[in-house]
């Protein structure tokens, strides 16, 4: 805990049983994910020797948007959870145009951070041109500057000056974005994840002091994501080998791990996710979309004309993946876990298995862990990233 | 398999808030400037107690030197008062050591025979009385002897030694007051004084008079 003296003097009084690994109850949530109009939350309880889902369900949005500018920072909702997700620590999964999460070089890291939302904003300002400067999308914080000034030689030096490379897990703030890095199994690879300052200030006094929960963790949601299929006894019997797809509403993701470490993350090129199955699917059947769900888990029409043209992309990018782990990891795999797809993950399995020889499984997100009497695990493959988050954030060990 | 590796906090420690109603973030200044506080108040009420006691130490500091020279009036008062006391009381001495031999002097001419002739009738003088003994400063004011012996001594002449003998006689009932039985004669000789042709014959006898008392 750090008291703040002066202006310039801090002390810093440092607990002994501080810190995640103390972290024993924990609400995972997931802030504004595609298609969703609430926030999916997981309080994990760790009790007698395992880790308890003690609450699972849906929290009402905080009343007011993520910010997308410097400027609409001071508009700072607070926001309170349902009684059942009252626990001390809360571990906030974000889903953020401005977030990035990618496995990248330290060259890479550093370079992303130097650039920082100057190179975000310089890519928006193309598509925003239209729009008032006010107006634009992204951007930091800056004065009013009608005409641009030349850059001193301080600011010069300032901008050509490379900032060191960040400890894991240590977040840093660099041009006007949060870094945080961690180490893959691979040498030199980094996962490293970044979030425009503002949008983490805000997130960070999202959840008042005083009131629980309060925020121990901020992570953008793929990083949750990865962080998901930990608990799962399949992967822990695999001795923490795995290769998995992670469906999200917008997108779909390849992960790889290696005894338990990250060594694979990438997002399947050209294909979208949940969402863009869906309508591929109603489109291409011409039914409506009550009706996907059914048509994707019953036998009684067939899928595959609309379900194969989007799923052998992903299947073409999965096996990319795997000579990649077999050749540089020597991982091999006879299965994959598929999770986020809900509805028609048979049919992923059977492609696999024609095209791959590869199984796909997916399992309950929610296996491996106690459910506690009234917990809903109904509409688990929803609370993916909110449990991956609270795992992450409890730095649970396996 | 450990969790942490895919932790990537953007959550930096200071940003952390507590979830506890009781913010230690607030409550460990309050807590300290109560301490300041409640030292001040103790400090104060710590100097308030000290100016009072010095206060009240001059008050009976002053109380005291007013009260010592009342003291010392009041004790000069008493020693006066104890001494005019004790001059009352050597009064009162002295009046009971008064010696009322006018009545017995008046009957003792009814006594005198005829053939004596009184030449002398004296008292002898007290012994001196010292009044500043040695080691003492100021004088006494009364007698240092409580008891006073005088001697009457009675000088005459007469024809013979019967008149002499029956005044002595006379003496010894009634006047008490002026004599005692205690008498000596100092003389009793042969006068050259004569009367009709006969030698006279002087005497002289000493009676040892009652004891003065200086006492109530």
């Amino acid at each position: 805990m750090k008291l703040q003296l002066t202006k310039d003097k801090t002390i810093e009084i440092k607990f002994p049983s501080g810190g995640a690994k103390s972290v024993r109850d924990i609400t995972g949530i997931e802030l504004f994910a595609t298609g969703e109009t609430e926030c999916p939350a997981i309080r994990l309880v760790y009790k007698k020797k395992s880790w308890h889902i003690a609450a699972s369900g849906f929290a009402k949005l905080p009343n007011g948007e993520l910010p997308m500018r410097w400027e609409d920072t001071p508009h700072q909702p607070v926001w309170e959870m349902p009684h059942e997700f009252t626990s001390p620590h809360a571990a906030l999964a974000v889903n953020s145009p401005m977030a990035t999460f990618a496995q990248s070089t330290a060259d890479a890291v550093v370079q992303d951070m130097m650039a920082g939302l100057a190179a975000q904003d310089e890519k928006s300002t193309a598509g925003d041109k239209l729009q008032p400067d006010g107006k634009r999308r992204f951007g930091i914080k800056r004065e009013q500057q009608a005409i641009p000034a030349k850059k001193t030689a301080a600011q010069q030096e300032n901008s050509a000056r490379k900032p060191p490379f960040p400890g894991a897990g240590t977040p840093v703030s660099e041009n006007g974005r949060r870094f945080v890095v961690r180490p893959m199994a691979e040498e030199n690879f980094h996962l490293c994840a970044s979030l425009p300052e503002f949008q983490t200030l805000w997130l960070s006094r999202l959840l008042p002091e005083g009131k629980r929960p309060t925020a121990s963790s901020i992570q953008v949601a793929e990083s949750a994501l990865m962080a998901s299929i930990l608990l799962q006894p399949e992967f822990i019997a695999a001795d923490g080998n795995a290769l998995a797809i992670f469906m999200r509403p917008d997108a779909t993701y390849l992960a790889g791990y290696k005894k338990g470490e990250p060594v694979l993350w990438r997002r399947c090129p050209g294909v979208g996710g949940a969402l863009a199955m869906r309508d591929t699917v109603r489109n291409t059947l011409g039914l409506d979309e009550e009706l996907v769900d059914s048509v994707l888990n019953e036998s009684l029409i067939d899928p595959r004309p609309a379900l194969e043209p989007f799923v052998r992309p992903i299947l073409s990018q999965l096996s990319l993946s795997l000579d990649y782990l077999a050749s540089k990891h020597g991982l091999k795999f006879d299965h994959a876990f598929l999770m986020g797809v809900g509805a028609g993950a048979s049919h992923w399995s059977t492609y696999a298995e024609e095209s791959l020889h590869l199984r796909l499984v997916s399992p309950d997100p929610f296996e491996g862990l106690e459910l506690d009497k009234g917990v809903d695990a109904g509409d688990a493959s929803r609370h993916l990233v909110a449990l991956g988050a609270a795992i992450a954030g409890a730095e649970v060990s396996a | 398999m450990k969790a942490s590796s895919f932790h990537l906090n953007l959550l930096k420690p200071s940003e952390t808030l507590s979830s506890s109603p009781v913010r230690l973030r607030i409550m460990l200044p309050v807590g300290a400037l109560l301490a300041c506080v409640g030292l001040l108040v103790w400090w104060g009420v710590l100097f308030t107690q000290i100016v009072l006691t010095k206060t009240q130490a001059h008050n009976i500091e002053e109380d005291l030197a007013a009260k010592n020279s009342a003291h010392a009036e009041a004790i000069q008062k008493r020693d006066l008062a104890r001494e005019l006391k004790l001059q009352l009381e050597q009064l009162e001495y002295y009046k009971s050591g008064v010696r009322s031999i006018g009545e017995p002097l008046a009957k003792f001419a009814e006594i005198v025979p005829l053939r004596v002739q009184l030449k002398e009738m004296s008292i002898t003088p007290p012994k001196p009385q010292v009044l500043l003994p040695p080691g003492l400063k100021v004088p006494l004011f009364g007698p240092t002897e409580n008891v006073e012996t005088q001697k009457l001594v009675i000088a005459g002449l007469t024809t013979k030694e019967t008149p002499v003998i029956s005044l002595m006689e006379s003496l010894e009932t009634g006047f008490e007051k002026l004599v005692t039985n205690e008498r000596k004669i100092n003389s009793f000789k042969q006068d050259n004084a004569e009367i009709d042709g006969r030698k006279l014959l002087s005497f002289e006898v000493e009676y040892t008079m009652p004891e003065r008392r200086f006492a109530k």
